[in-house]
């Protein structure tokens, strides 16, 4: 600015003097009001260079995002469904009802009132939330179905109350309740936190979508921002089980576990020819709408995680294995003490006899410990541990249930020969309830064991290894005349008069079937603990198997054998799956094989 | 001296006569000019920039209606997809086995326990047997027990034997 001397220097003089004095000199007030333009164009300026060269990115964002919602799309979960399609597990589209406490508040206890008669919440709770200082977001309920939240957010607005939203929650469904709820798992409130829920999450949870555009009031503007990211739902599961008819072996199983008032109880039915399993029982079980009501070792399935001595029905794998090798036919003669002296302890057999003379069928069908292991001493201890090993004992049957253990059976290079004896009749080892089925099924399946499979195609565990019917592998263990012989002497088993366990028979059917009574181990103590683990294992026609179901029970309460306490069970599981999948009796003449000589 | 230079100068002189009386320029008519309507064209471009303003709004109107339509639309889709969602869920509640189960039992239906088969020739396989309510299956767990705390203690008193 100039600083040229004014115009006119007398006001400058006397800067008070006349009528100039009151509002200064003009080329004063000149100075002073370019000073103060001056002031405020560099803040101006300032601004300018703020705004547009230190940060101009954030700003522009801002002005962008002003009005523009951001939305999650969520992803549908895959459902879980049986072999007909009927779902197991499915997701409906629900809410989330939040409060902002800050709007709230002043209404609490009116609104606390809609919404705890309205969506059944605990009425306190929900006040303390609705008035948490502070907060701008608080859960009021989650899981609402849709149309349910809509109504009550309605009431809501129609009493004039604020702060009440809604946002997407799918609720996770289990229409069947506890039925196979020990395989299809259940979830927790944001992750699945069991059975194959859990283990095929990745395949049915799908991924979220997202969806962006300008909002005014409530309505999309027509030419503001529009993105949309569509969500990729979960794929479906399709497993290989019957839903009616899991339920009924469940009800069967939990039957007959409660009058024998047993600690457990598991079931399996699988098909014969394909191995799909059609139904997987276990007694206790839980409700998959609210496993938080059952104690947490329920939450399972015991099929899978439990293992136990097979007792008896491991002879007929030692049967199979030794007609296989051609150590023995179904009428070999063999002569059974009363006791027989090993190594380290004296073998007997369940009932007081002197010598008997039994033939290979009879030792089967009275199911001698003793007669087994004379026979079994033909088969050098590899031999017989390669056939068990083929037969699919002590590894995991990989089906893809979590938790399963592959029960324990050892090598054959560590094996004694006091092991392998009890090992012969079903001691010294220990098998899940599934593996057991899948080893008498290869019996069924005229000696190729197929491998059991829970799911339909193929699928992709959370463990990478790919599971399901498509994938599921065949294999030769015992000859086609090995297996039917076998099969036969399973049938003597059930007979009235040459078996043990007539209460496992289907009118009208030939069965072959394989009773077991073995004490269980207490893992604490690695012996003995008196109890004992019934089981029945078998399949029909016996002479063109369709269908092989094993039942097992564990500790029961009451005194009984496999053939009293899970045969009845079998019979029960087995006529219902033959009439339900329409397969009539074969008419054929039951076997007659002698088991006395 | 300057009889040559007389001489140039009368022949530039005729050449110039002669061409000037070739091209006998003429001044072109002044035509009158009508000055243009203006009126015409005002109104044209009044009325196109009209049509275009009230399109354009117009255009915008029907944006905007076309959005409360979609939004509109758009719930009702959202809705009705959640009520058909709730209505499936229902269904297949209704169709869970153990509701099916109960239904049937208490018409008095029982599960038959023993297989048989009629043939289309009219044969029967198997042996036809009544069910009765023995063979049903217990569909409700059994009645829990009382809790051992609220179980009434027996008290055995050992009556020494008479002498």
């Amino acid at each position: 600015m100039p600083t040229t001397p004014g115009p006119s220097p007398a006001p400058r003089r006397s800067p008070r003097a006349g009528r100039l004095g009151r509002r200064g000199s003009p080329m004063l007030r000149l100075r002073f009001g370019f000073l103060l333009i001056a002031m405020v164009l560099s803040v101006f300026g300032g601004r300018l260079v703020q705004l547009q060269g230190i940060d101009p990115r954030s700003y522009a964002q801002m002005a962008a995002a002003e009005g523009v919602e951001d939305v999650v799309l969520p992803a549908t979960r895959g459902e879980i469904v049986d072999r007909t399609g009927a779902p197991l597990a499915g997701s409906v589209a629900g809410r989330m009802v939040v409060a902002d406490p800050k709007m709230t508040a002043d209404d609490a206890p009116a609104l606390a009132t809609l919404l705890s008669t309205e969506l059944g919440v605990d009425y306190f709770a929900l006040l303390e939330k609705l008035r948490e200082e502070g907060s701008r977001f608080e859960y009021v309920a989650r899981r609402v179905p849709a149309t349910e939240a809509d109504r009550v957010l309605e009431l809501v607005a129609d009493e004039g109350f604020a702060g009440i939203s809604l946002r997407d929650d799918p609720v996770r469904d289990y229409p069947a309740g506890d039925v196979a709820a020990n395989l299809v798992g259940f979830m927790g409130v944001d992750e699945p936190l069991g059975g194959l829920e859990r283990t095929f999450d990745a395949q049915l949870s799908g991924t979220d979508g997202h969806a962006r555009y300008t909002v005014g009031s409530g309505h999309r503007v027509p030419l503001g921002e529009r993105s949309v990211t569509k969500p990729q739902d979960g794929e479906t599961l399709r497993t290989t089980l019957d839903l009616d008819l899991q339920w009924f072996v469940q009800k069967v199983l939990a039957e007959q576990v409660q009058k024998y008032r047993a600690a457990s109880g598991a079931a399996v039915v699988m098909d014969s020819r394909s191995g799909h399993l059609l139904a997987v029982a276990d007694v206790p079980t839980f409700d998959a709408n609210d496993p938080q009501a059952s104690p947490e070792e329920d939450l399972g399935s015991r099929a899978f995680s439990d293992v136990f001595e097979p007792g008896s029905v491991q002879k007929v794998l030692t049967a199979a294995a030794l007609v296989d090798a051609g150590k023995v036919t179904a009428r070999t003669r063999i002569k059974v003490p009363d006791r027989l002296a090993r190594q380290d302890r004296a073998i007997n057999d369940w009932w007081d006899h002197g010598t008997i003379r039994l033939t290979m069928a009879g030792v089967i069908a009275k199911s001698s410990n003793i007669g087994t292991v004379l026979a079994a001493d033909a088969l050098a201890i590899p031999e017989l541990v390669g056939y068990l090993n083929r037969f699919g004992l002590g590894r995991p049957t990989g089906v893809g249930v979590r938790g399963e253990t592959g029960g324990l059976l050892k090598s054959g290079d560590v094996m004694t020969s006091q092991e392998k004896d009890r090992v012969a009749f079903g001691q010294s080892l220990s098998v899940n309830a599934v593996q057991m089925t899948a080893a008498v099924n290869t019996i069924a399946n005229d000696g190729v064991r197929v491998s059991p499979s829970l799911v339909q195609g193929t699928a992709t565990a959370d463990d990478g290894s790919v599971v399901g019917t498509d994938v599921a592998t065949r294999e030769r263990v015992v000859s086609t005349r090995a297996a039917r012989q076998t099969a036969k002497m399973m049938e003597r088993v059930v007979d009235p008069e040459a078996g043990v366990a007539p209460s496992a028979q289907v009118a009208g059917y030939r069965v072959a079937g394989k009773t077991g009574t073995a004490q269980r181990v207490d893992p604490e103590c690695a012996c003995y603990d008196g109890s004992f683990s019934l089981s029945f294992g078998g399949f029909a026609p016996a002479d063109d198997p369709r269908f092989t179901v094993y039942v097992v029970i564990h500790d029961p309460g009451v005194d009984g054998g496999g053939g009293s306490v899970a045969g009845p069970v079998f019979s029960r599981v087995m006529g219902h799956v033959l009439t339900k999948y329409r397969v009539p009796p074969t008419g054929s003449a039951p076997s007659r094989l002698p088991v006395e000589w | 001296m300057s009889s040559p230079a007389v001489q140039i100068r009368s022949r530039v002189a005729s050449l110039g006569e002669a061409a000037v009386t070739r091209a006998r320029l003429t001044v072109v008519p002044q035509t009158r000019r009508r000055p243009a309507a203006r009126v015409p064209f005002v109104f044209l471009v009044s009325v196109v920039l009209l049509t275009g303003v009230i399109g354009l709004l117009m255009f915008n109107t029907s944006m905007q209606q076309a959005s409360f339509t979609a939004t509109r639309l758009e719930q009702q889709a959202a809705t009705m997809a959640a009520r058909e969602q709730v209505l499936r869920m229902e269904l297949d509640d209704l169709r869970d086995p153990q509701r099916v189960a109960l239904r049937a039992q208490q018409m008095g239906m029982v599960i038959p326990s023993t297989p048989v088969f009629l043939s289309l020739e009219g044969e029967v396989i198997g042996e036809p047997t009544p069910a009765t309510p023995e063979d049903g299956v217990r569909i409700l767990p059994r009645p829990e027990g009382l809790p051992a705390d609220l179980r009434p203690t027996v008290d055995v008193v050992e009556v020494p034997p008479a002498p």
